[in-house]
């Protein structure tokens, strides 16, 4: 008594609609970002694996970018753009190439709060064929603090401690707002909520580390390396650590 | 009864219009090979398992035992090949008994081909069948719309490309049984590195003429985790909760006594074990 | 001073064979047929003066708007064609705003005295034969003064696209006299209310008409308060105070 019912595929009778064939713009690339801003630090991390569908184009292509030549060292700017990493490029070299503009037209470094307005005027302008990505920006202020900002593909943004962006976000960010913010942890001798503190460097890097090597065994985008790229007063420092290639 | 129920159709069909996607079956990422040689057949796997991005199960089995001499690999759907793999391999112990004679490979074949295509490739399974019987050692493999394949060697999954690479340089005819397992090892190994789908361990099979088959669950790990940096145990009480009740998980049950005796041990010493 | 005229002063963008652009010489001299304007930097702030010529005794003196806002923390005097400050005003404050959406910080005064400059140089025909928006250069001077990461400061921009920055300068008909007495009584250490009246004292002589609280406006850009025009009641206290100063004349 089914049988006829089944003859026939069962999505011929849901799509009605004529087959359409359009041009798609847009691809995922794959990729994981995580940055999170201390007393004295602001950091960014993220994967190095670059990936179509199920295949690696390549294990090694640092997504990490440094916006340089803007004062002193410790005004040094990190930026990623995780999505679709052409779209990622294209925004991050005219950001590149604003920040030198912006230098030469006004004699003094941007400032991360700057970049990060910025930042949200580029995305916003292309509100109606956005940049495809989910964009960070770390740095240090005036007084030396981190700060750490992101952004949705079409310009909102926000200032925040610590932000997971791209395939695994949605692993890191319960882990960091439980281990960075203090979510959900009572102190047991008072009954009442711990308060986030600034973490020390040392101990952040241990965390962002095991943070990675935690979503490569859960998610397939993520592995290969993980670069870590760290503003201090003393400039940009860069770590590599390996990660599982399964 | 067996068979697919369609009681839903009608009404899924409604609600896929109305904007409620139909549920999606795992379908796993996987690599799966099989190779003969000299006396015996080898099949191997990976261990990988996964829902969409997310890896479901770090180490999964997906050889399944059709017979004692006969074992199938699985890519496809999870449930489907575990559903038909079991099915087919009941069918195949009742074909056994009332014949009287071990299972032959091509049966095997033949009963999954015809399940396969009767449910003309909705049962998303993608096996490579392997196994020996007294015509000799024997692989192949079906899709899931029921055609059948026969080689000297097979890669299936999503992994099959980087694994068949593997195969289509390091094959050569008449292999000795190691041979033949370390480039099913590879192959595997070839899927887990290169193809997103798969992951993990290496699972393997060998199947040799006139010898019980050889069942080698993790034959690689090439993937263990690393050692976290910092331990994340938390402090009793970090948890808040609401309220405490404690329940005894058995009843006291009231009782009286009616009569009581005393034994005396004899003034002897309890023996206690050493 | 013109003694060199020839065609060469018809076309707004040709050079004279002396390599002169004489349009924007002649726009540079109509300045200086306009009133008195007159800044004064100090360590505490910006003060800029303007006289109020009063044309007609029938003029509304509260009319005659000669300084201006340019953002909170920026504000301008001018002299000359008035008219064409308008047109340079607006692009100041448009940059300015466009500044503060752009990076979510105020415009540096530099930054903001530049991009007006670069827009004094917008006459004559376009590069590719397109059609240029001014036919001429601009008619007026602006005093630029502001607060910002570096402090105040005041800038003087001119119709040729040049600024430099001063920390006392004076435009218009009076200029020539009031220049020179500010580089007598300007010092580093000058405090606001000596800038203002230093301002006033030197306004006053070079006015025409006798100085009082409606014929001259004042206003201050602080790092306090930002931009500031003088309302009536404090231009009357800051004229009496510098009437109270003086010696009286015998």
């Amino acid at each position: 008594m089914y049988a006829e019912h089944f003859s026939e595929p069962a999505t011929s009778h849901v799509a009605s609609a004529p087959i359409e064939h359009q041009f798609y713009p847009y691809a995922s690339n794959g990729g994981t970002i995580l940055a999170i801003a201390g007393a004295d630090y602001a950091l960014l991390a993220g994967d190095t694996r670059h990936i179509t569908g199920y295949s690696i184009n390549t294990r090694f292509r640092p997504s990490i970018h440094t916006l340089e030549n803007l004062g002193g060292p410790e005004r040094a700017i990190v930026v990623a753009a995780n999505g679709f990493s052409a779209d990622g490029d294209a925004l991050v070299r005219r950001l590149a190439q604003r920040a030198e503009w912006y230098t030469y037209n006004h004699n003094k470094p941007l400032s991360v709060s700057a970049c990060a307005r910025l930042v949200q005027t580029m995305l916003y302008g292309k509100r109606t064929f956005p940049y495809y990505v989910h964009t960070i920006v770390a740095g240090l202020d005036e007084s030396g603090r981190g700060e750490v900002y992101s952004f949705d593909p079409v310009g909102s943004y926000e200032r925040e401690q610590c932000r997971a962006g791209g395939s695994a976000a949605s692993l890191l960010m319960p882990f960091l707002d439980n281990q960075v913010n203090k979510k959900n942890q009572y102190d047991a001798a008072t009954g009442l909520p711990q308060v986030a503190t600034d973490l020390p460097l040392e101990e952040t890097l241990k965390l962002v580390k095991d943070a990675f090597s935690s979503v490569t065994e859960r998610h397939i985008h993520v592995g290969d390396y993980l670069e870590i790229k760290i503003v201090t007063k003393e400039g940009v420092k860069v770590e590599y650590f390996p990660l599982k290639r399964d | 009864m067996g068979g697919f129920s369609f009681d839903n159709y009608q009404r899924n069909k409604f609600l896929t219009a109305k904007g409620y996607p139909v549920p999606t079956a795992t379908a796993t990422g996987t690599t799966i090979v099989g190779c003969r040689f000299d006396g015996g057949v080898v099949i191997a796997a990976d261990t990988r398992a996964t829902e969409g991005e997310i890896v479901a199960d770090k180490n999964c089995e997906k050889l399944h035992r059709m017979s004692p001499n006969i074992w199938c690999a699985g890519a496809g759907t999870a449930a489907d090949c575990e559903m038909v793999t079991q099915l087919i391999s009941s069918n195949l112990e009742l074909h056994a008994m009332s014949t009287g004679r071990a299972p032959r490979v091509v049966t095997c074949l033949t009963m999954l081909k015809q399940h396969l295509f009767k449910y003309q490739g909705h049962v998303g399974a993608y096996l490579i069948v392997a196994g020996c019987d007294p015509t000799g050692p024997k692989l192949f493999s079906i899709h899931a719309h029921g055609s059948t394949d026969v080689g000297y060697y097979l890669s299936l999954g999503s992994g099959s490309m980087a694994a068949m690479a593997t195969l289509e340089s390091k094959w050569k005819s008449s292999m000795t049984k190691q041979e033949a397992m370390d480039l099913c090892a590879e192959a595997i190994e070839a899927g887990i590195w290169n193809d997103l789908g798969s992951g993990s361990n290496v699972d393997m099979c060998v199947m040799e003429v006139n010898k019980p088959a050889v069942l080698h669950r993790n034959y690689r790990t090439p993937n263990e985790r690393s050692i976290k940096q910092k331990s994340y145990v938390f402090p009793r009480g970090t948890t808040a909760y609401l309220n405490e009740k404690v329940k005894p998980m058995i009843k006291p049950v009231a009782y009286d006594i009616f009569e009581e005796t005393v034994t005396s041990t004899g003034g002897e010493q309890m023996e206690i074990d050493g | 001073m013109f003694l060199t005229r020839s065609e060469y002063d018809r076309g707004v963008s040709t050079f004279s064979p002396e390599g002169r652009l004489f349009q924007v010489e002649y726009a540079i001299e109509a300045i200086k047929l306009g009133s008195t304007a007159i800044g004064v930097a100090t360590a505490e702030g910006v003060i800029l003066g303007v006289e109020k010529r009063a044309t007609s005794v029938l003029l509304e003196s509260s009319s005659i708007e000669k300084i201006v806002e340019i953002d909170r923390h920026i504000g301008a005097a001018m002299s000359g064609l008035t008219a064409d400050a308008r047109t340079m005003i607006d692009h100041a404050r448009v940059e300015s705003q466009n500044h503060r959406l752009t990076f979510d910080e105020s415009m540096k005064v530099e930054s903001v005295t530049q991009s007006v400059c670069d827009l004094a140089l917008r006459f004559g025909e376009g590069a590719d034969g397109e059609e240029s928006v001014m036919s001429r250069p601009f008619g007026v001077a602006l005093l630029i003064a502001g607060v910002d990461e570096n402090g105040p400061q005041l800038y003087h921009a001119d119709p040729s696209g040049t600024f430099y920055r001063y920390d006392a300068k004076a435009i218009g008909s009076g200029s020539e006299g009031a220049q020179a007495e500010l580089q007598n009584e300007y010092h580093s250490s000058l405090t606001l209310a000596e800038a203002e009246q230093l301002v006033l004292k030197t306004l006053k002589q070079v006015m025409e008409e006798k100085l009082d609280a409606k014929n001259v406006q004042l206003s201050s850009v602080t790092p306090e308060q930002g931009f500031r025009i003088y309302s009536d009641d404090e231009m009357k206290a800051v004229v009496e105070r510098l009437e109270g100063s003086e010696v009286p004349l015998v």
